[in-house]
């Protein structure tokens, strides 16, 4: 896999990431407002998630599906991370250990 | 599209009161169903994919191809699935059982796109999903603070 390609995969993830929780934070009922201001906070989110989908399907056409999907384990480590990094989440030592996990196995699969 | 799963994820802070859901309604069984769709709609994207040029990073050209519409449709079928999921099972919980995606995929991808998986491949779809395993317990909290 090139840098480029790597670097994308990882971007790719990045927007689907920030995409779900913009989405999320849109649709929240506590935000309020009208059927309009909704439709208008959902426009970032579904932005993300259009820049996601397109990037995936760019990746796809390049490489192996088996070589790319792994990358989706990041997601769940960007999560925690970014709780960590935001609101000063406790990160326990367990999901450190699985944070260096995951990116040793995206490692290991994209030489491969 | 899985800001739905956030918004779920709130609303699986307080599971509803555990009905008898059988067949098709059993959230187990939708795992499995969401697990499935996840996999088919992996598969119609990469055909879709493949039939398109791959000229530029982003693959807008894809859509020329029927297998990505179907792909698209599967994803979202699969979307609202979890999202039938995160009504009756906690997040963590859910979180755990659909990667199993992450055998389904590479599995199906050898299956039915005659892809070939080093060892060294396999060895690290492992690990991802072993580090995986360790970390659905923060991810939970994490979806709540985000």
């Amino acid at each position: 896999m090139t840098a480029v390609a790597i670097v994308l995969c990882v971007v790719c993830q990045l927007f689907l990431v920030v995409g779900q929780l913009m989405l999320k934070h849109a649709m929240n009922p506590k935000a309020g407002g009208s059927w309009r201001g909704t439709a208008v906070r959902l426009v970032p989110g579904i932005a993300c998630m259009t820049v996601w989908f397109f990037l995936w399907l760019g990746l796809l056409e390049k490489l192996e599906l088996s070589h790319i999907f792994p990358f989706e384990g990041l997601n769940p480590a960007l999560l925690v991370l970014g709780a960590w990094f935001f609101f000063r989440e406790r990160v326990t030592v367990r999901a450190w250990v699985g944070i260096g996990l995951i990116t040793a196995g995206v490692v290991l699969v994209s030489g491969s | 599209m899985a800001g739905g799963e956030g918004a779920a994820a709130n609303a699986a802070v307080t599971p509803n009161a555990p009905a008898r859901l059988t067949g098709f309604g059993n959230p187990y069984v939708q795992i499995a169903v969401g697990a499935l769709l996840v996999t088919a709609s992996e598969l119609m994207l990469k055909r879709g994919a493949e039939a398109a040029a791959g000229s530029s990073w982003l693959g807008v050209d894809a859509l020329a191809s029927l297998w990505t519409w179907g792909g698209i449709v599967t994803y979202v079928l699969s979307f609202l699935s979890w999202l039938y999921v995160l009504r009756h099972l906690p997040l963590g919980l859910a979180f755990s059982l659909i990667n199993a995606v992450h055998v389904l995929v590479p599995v199906a991808s050898w299956l039915f796109l005659h892809e070939s998986i080093s060892p060294r491949r396999w060895a690290g779809i492992g690990l991802v999903l072993g580090g995986i395993v360790l970390i659905a317990g923060n991810v939970a909290k994490a979806e709540e603070k985000l």
